[in-house]
C-alpha cells in the first residue's frame, strides 16, 4: 500500500459492517413485520446521518433532530392526505419546508452559546409539538392521521414488503454517500478543525456562523427525509413523532454507533430498532436500556461502537510501515512571484490600538507597522499585551480604540475568518491542530478555506464516487509543497496527536503558508525548540520573509529573536515603550529596566 | 378570578420553581454544566414521596407530606450524589457538553425506570399538612399553597445562611469558582462538588414532594420541570442563585396568567416564544453572564 492511499484511508469509516447487517436482515426478514421494522431502521439511520453533522462535526447540541423528524413525517403525510401529492412530490416539498423552518430558527439559535443553543432547539421542538397537537383541524390532534399512502412514484406504487423496506435503503444509501463525501472532504476536515480548535478554524478563514448554518441545514433535511419515508413505510402518524422519546432514541443512536463515524449512524440506527425485537421481554424497558447505554458510551466509549472499531482499524493501518509520500515540485508560480509592494509601504500597521478588560486597560495606543519582506519582532515581559496584540491583529479581540489596516483596507470590524481569507495567517502559543487528522490534512485544510472559497460545497462534489476528490487532492498537493518548503515532508502522514512539541511547531508553520499569505503572525514559534531546531527555524522563518512575506514575531527568546528581526518594538504594560533596529532596542535602558529589572546585557551577540 | 388569586397561585407555584432552579444553579456551578435531569430528580422525588407514604401506614391516619419530607429530601440527596459520582466524576475533564448528555442519559434511566416500576398513571402526594382551605375575601387560599410558599421561604433564607455565613458554604462556592485553586488550597473538591448535586437534587425531591400533591406525578414529568428551571434561569441570569428565584417567580407568574387567559397548553407555547425572542434580542441572556473575553 503506498503512502498516499493509506493517508487516504484514514478516516474512512467501516461502513461494510453495517451494509453486511442491513443485507443480511434483508435475507432473513421473511415476514412483513421484519421487513418493516429494518425499513424503520432505514428511516432513523437518515435522520442520525443528518444529527452527526450538527452534533458530531460541528458539536452543536441540538434538541431539535427529533422536531425535524416528526415535521417531515407530517408534512409529507398532510401533503399527501389532503393536497393528493404522491411521494415523488411531496417529499422534496417536506424537505424544503423543514429546510426554511431550519434556515428561519437557525438565525436565531446558531449564535447562542452552547447552553442557551440546547435549550433554545428544544423549545423550538416543544413548540412543533404543541402547533401539531392543537391544530386539530388540520393534523388530527392527539390522535393524528391515519390511512397516508405508501411510496406512490406517479402512477406507480412501491408494493409493500421487501420492495419498500429496499427502497427506503436506496435512500438511506444515498444519504451515507452524501454524508461520507462530506465527512472525507476538506468540508469535513474543516469542521474537525472547528469543533476542536475554533479559533484556529477562524485564523485559516473558516467561517463560523456559515459552517454552523450548513450543519443545520444538512442535519434538517436528512431528518426530514427520514420522517417522510418512516411516516410512508407506516401509514399513521400521531404527536408521538414529535415528542422527546425520538430526540432521545436518535441521540442514543448517534452516540452509541459514533456520532463521528458516518457507519455509526447505520449501526445504531439498525442496533436500537432491532433491540426490543430481539428481546421481547426487554420491550417495556427499552429506553430505560437506552439510557443506560448512552451513560456507558459517553462514559467508556466516547466513540461510540463505530468509531471505536474506526480507530482500532485505523491503528492496525498504521502498523504497517509505509513510506512518506513524495514531495511534488513546487509550482512554478512560486518562483514568478512579484513582491506587490514598495520597499516603504506597510502591507499591515495599526494605529494609536487600545482595549481595555474590565478596568484592566491590555493595551493602549499600540502603533506599530511592518512592511512586506520584514520580520517585526514583538518583545515585552509577560502581561506586557503581546498576545493580546496578535489577537486583536487577527480579529479575535475588537479593539475600544484605533485602527488596524491591512493591505491598503481598514480591517477593523472584519472577522477573523475575513482577514485570513484576505491573507492574514497566524499560529498560536499551544499549537492548534486536530487530534484525529494526519500533519498532511491538518495544512491541507487551510490551504482549501483561502483559496477561492472552494469550501462551499457544490452539489457535483456531493455525489461523486467516494475517493474522486479533486479539491481534496489539490489541497494536499499544495500542503505537501509546504510542509516540503520547510524540510518536514516526513511528518505528512503522522496524526496531529502524535507530532511532538517541535513537529506541532513547523505543521502549524505550514498551515499558516500553504495559502500563500501576505503577512503571518507567530506567538512564540521557538518555545520549547532545541538549539538546532531553533536554527532551522531561523532559516525557514528568513526564507519566508525573503519571498516577501511579512511577518509579526512575538517571543520571549532574546537570542532567537534580535538577529532575526528586522525591527523590534517592546511593548511594557500594554505601551510601545520602544522601537527601532534590535541594536537600539536591545541597548535602551527602559527595555533594560522593564524587562529585567537589572542592567545585564539582553543578548551577547546582537547583529549575528 | 382576581389578580390575589392569580398572585397566590402564582407566588406558590413561583415557590416550588424557586427550589428547582436553585437545585439546577447549584450544580451548574459546581460542575460547570447543565444538569439535564434535574426534571426527573423532581419527578423522583414525587414517588419518593408516594413510595415512602404507602411504606409508613399509620392505622388509619393518612401521613402527612411534612413527616415525609426530610427522608424525601435524603433520597433525592442520595440520588444527587450518585449522579455526580456515575454521571459528573468520570466526565469532568471533559467538555461541558458531554456532561450535559450524560445527564440527558440519567434523565431518561430515571424517567423509563418509574416508568417500568410504576407505570403511566398520575399518582399523588399526601399534602404537607391536611386541612381545609381558607377562604379570604373571595380567595381561595388552600394549606398546600401556603405550606409550598412557607417551605420554600424557610428553604431559600437556610441556603442562603449556608453558603453565605457558613465555611462549608464558603468553601462550596470557592470549589465552583476555581476548582484548581481551591484544590490547591487543600478544600476537598470532590466531596464539595458531590455536596452540590446532593443538595441541587435534594431541592428537586422538595420540589416533588410539594407540587405531586397539587399536580399529580407521572413518570413523564420531568422534562416540563427541567424546562421551566432552565427558563427561569436563562431569564435570571446564568449562574445567579438569586436570579433563579427570580426567574422561577417570573416563569411561574406568566404560566398562571397565560393559563387562565387562555390554556395550560397555549400557556407553554408562549413562554418559548417568549423565550426565543429573549434570546433573538439578548443572545447572551437576559442578565449576561459572569464571562470576559478570552482568546
Amino acid at each position: 500500500m503506498s503512502g498516499r492511499e493509506r493517508i487516504a484511508s484514514v478516516g474512512a469509516s467501516p461502513l461494510w459492517i453495517p451494509a453486511a447487517i442491513v443485507i443480511g436482515l434483508l435475507a432473513a426478514a421473511a415476514g412483513a413485520y421484519e421487513q418493516r421494522l429494518l425499513a424503520i431502521a432505514g428511516c432513523y439511520a437518515l435522520a442520525v446521518l443528518g444529527y452527526q453533522f450538527i452534533f458530531g462535526r460541528v458539536g452543536a447540541l441540538s434538541l431539535a433532530q427529533g422536531a425535524f423528524f416528526g415535521l417531515g413525517a407530517y408534512a409529507s403525510a398532510l401533503m399527501s392526505l389532503t393536497l393528493g401529492w404522491d411521494f415523488a412530490r411531496a417529499f422534496p416539498a417536506a424537505i424544503a419546508l423543514a429546510l426554511i423552518l431550519a434556515a428561519i430558527v437557525g438565525g436565531i439559535v446558531l449564535r447562542l452559546a452552547s447552553h442557551y443553543f440546547a435549550l433554545a432547539t428544544l423549545a423550538v421542538a416543544e413548540l412543533l409539538r404543541i402547533v401539531v397537537v392543537e391544530w386539530v383541524s388540520l393534523t388530527g390532534g392527539g390522535n393524528g392521521l391515519p390511512n397516508v399512502p405508501g411510496f406512490v412514484l406517479f402512477d406507480w406504487t412501491v408494493p409493500r414488503g421487501w420492495p419498500v423496506t429496499a427502497f427506503v435503503w436506496g435512500w438511506a444509501a444515498l444519504g451515507t454517500l452524501l454524508a461520507v463525501n462530506f465527512s472525507a472532504s476538506l468540508y469535513g476536515d474543516g469542521a474537525r478543525l472547528l469543533r476542536t480548535e475554533p479559533l484556529a478554524a477562524a485564523a485559516t478563514g473558516i467561517d463560523q456562523a456559515g459552517r454552523r448554518m450548513s450543519a443545520f441545514l444538512l442535519s434538517a433535511a436528512f431528518g426530514a427525509a427520514g420522517g417522510a419515508l418512516y411516516v410512508h413505510t407506516l401509514g399513521v402518524v400521531s404527536p408521538e413523532a414529535l415528542q422527546f422519546d425520538v430526540m432521545v432514541l436518535i441521540l442514543c443512536m448517534t452516540v452509541i454507533g459514533g456520532r463521528n463515524a458516518v457507519a455509526g449512524a447505520l449501526v445504531g440506527a439498525l442496533l436500537l430498532v432491532h433491540l426490543p425485537e430481539w428481546f421481547r421481554a426487554f420491550e417495556r424497558w427499552a429506553l430505560f436500556a437506552y439510557g443506560a447505554g448512552l451513560l456507558l458510551a459517553v462514559i467508556a466509549a466516547p466513540e461510540g461502537i463505530a468509531g471505536t472499531i474506526e480507530t482500532q482499524w485505523r491503528r492496525w493501518l498504521r502498523a504497517a510501515p509505509a513510506a512518506a509520500p513524495r514531495a511534488p515540485a513546487p509550482p512554478k508560480a512560486e518562483a514568478a512571484r512579484a513582491l506587490p509592494y514598495t520597499e516603504d509601504r506597510a502591507i499591515l500597521a495599526t494605529q494609536a490600538l487600545g482595549i481595555a478588560f474590565g478596568g484592566n486597560q491590555a493595551l493602549a495606543g499600540v502603533t506599530l507597522f511592518v512592511r512586506p519582506g520584514e520580520i517585526l519582532g514583538v518583545i515585552g515581559p509577560n502581561g506586557s499585551g503581546k498576545t493580546t496584540l496578535l489577537n486583536l491583529l487577527s480579529g479575535f479581540y475588537r479593539p475600544d480604540s484605533g485602527r488596524i489596516l491591512f493591505d491598503g483596507r481598514d480591517v477593523t470590524s472584519l472577522a477573523a475568518w475575513q482577514r485570513a481569507r484576505a491573507g492574514l495567517a497566524r499560529s498560536f502559543q499551544h499549537g492548534a491542530l486536530v487530534a484525529d487528522l494526519t500533519a498532511l490534512d491538518n495544512v491541507a485544510v487551510a490551504a482549501n478555506a483561502i483559496a477561492a472559497h472552494a469550501c462551499r460545497p457544490r452539489v457535483a462534489d456531493v455525489f461523486r464516487l467516494p475517493g474522486r476528490d479533486g479539491k481534496r487532492r489539490r489541497a494536499r498537493a499544495a500542503a505537501l509543497t509546504a510542509l516540503a518548503a520547510l524540510g518536514a515532508a516526513k511528518l505528512a502522514a503522522k496524526p496531529g496527536a502524535e507530532l511532538s512539541a517541535a513537529e506541532r511547531r513547523w505543521v502549524e508553520l505550514a498551515r499558516a503558508l500553504v495559502a500563500e499569505p501576505k503577512a503571518i503572525l507567530l506567538d512564540e514559534p521557538a518555545a520549547g525548540l532545541s538549539d538546532a531546531e531553533k536554527a532551522a527555524l531561523r532559516a525557514a522563518l528568513r526564507e519566508i520573509a525573503a519571498r516577501g512575506v511579512a511577518i509579526v514575531l512575538v517571543d520571549h527568546g532574546m537570542p532567537f529573536l534580535l538577529p532575526l528581526a528586522s525591527r523590534v518594538v517592546c511593548l511594557d504594560a500594554g505601551r510601545v515603550i520602544a522601537a527601532g533596529t534590535p541594536a537600539e532596542v536591545a541597548a535602551d535602558p527602559g527595555v533594560r529596566r522593564a524587562y529585567l529589572g537589572t542592567g545585564a546585557p539582553l543578548m551577547k551577540e546582537v547583529g549575528a | 378570578m382576581s389578580w390575589a388569586q392569580i398572585a397566590i397561585d402564582g407566588l406558590a407555584l413561583g415557590a416550588a420553581y424557586a427550589l428547582v432552579a436553585l437545585g439546577f444553579v447549584l450544580i451548574l456551578n459546581a460542575a460547570g454544566a447543565v444538569n439535564f435531569a434535574q426534571g426527573d430528580l423532581v419527578m423522583a422525588g414525587g414517588f419518593f414521596a408516594v413510595v415512602l407514604a404507602g411504606l409508613l401506614p399509620l392505622e388509619g391516619i393518612a401521613v402527612p407530606g411534612l413527616a415525609l419530607a426530610p427522608l424525601v429530601v435524603l433520597a433525592g440527596g442520595a440520588s444527587g450524589w450518585l449522579v455526580a459520582e456515575v454521571a459528573y466524576r468520570p466526565l469532568r475533564r471533559r467538555p461541558a457538553e458531554t456532561v450535559f448528555i450524560s445527564t440527558i442519559a440519567v434523565g431518561i434511566v430515571l424517567q423509563h425506570g418509574a416508568n417500568g416500576i410504576f407505570g403511566a398513571a398520575e399518582r399523588r402526594t399526601p399534602p404537607l399538612v391536611a386541612g381545609d382551605a381558607l377562604h379570604v375575601g373571595g380567595v381561595n387560599v388552600t394549606l398546600q399553597s401556603l405550606s409550598i410558599i412557607a417551605t420554600a421561604a424557610i428553604v431559600i433564607v437556610l441556603l442562603r445562611q449556608l453558603l453565605e455565613r457558613t465555611q462549608l458554604g464558603r468553601r462550596l462556592r470557592a470549589a465552583a469558582e476555581d476548582p484548581e485553586m481551591a484544590r490547591a488550597l487543600g478544600i476537598p473538591v470532590r466531596r464539595l462538588t458531590a455536596l452540590a448535586f446532593a443538595l441541587g437534587a435534594g431541592l428537586a425531591a422538595l420540589a416533588g414532594l410539594l407540587l405531586a400533591n397539587v399536580y399529580f406525578v407521572t413518570p413523564t414529568a420531568g422534562l416540563a420541570f427541567m424546562l421551566k428551571a432552565y427558563i427561569a434561569v436563562t431569564i435570571g441570569g446564568w449562574g445567579s442563585l438569586r436570579g433563579a428565584v427570580a426567574g422561577a417567580l417570573l416563569v411561574a407568574l406568566f404560566e398562571v396568567i397565560a393559563g387562565r387567559l387562555f390554556s395550560a397548553t397555549v400557556a407553554d407555547a408562549l413562554l418559548y416564544v417568549a423565550l426565543l425572542l429573549a434570546l433573538l434580542f439578548r443572545p447572551q441572556g437576559l442578565f449576561g453572564e459572569a464571562v470576559g473575553r478570552r482568546a
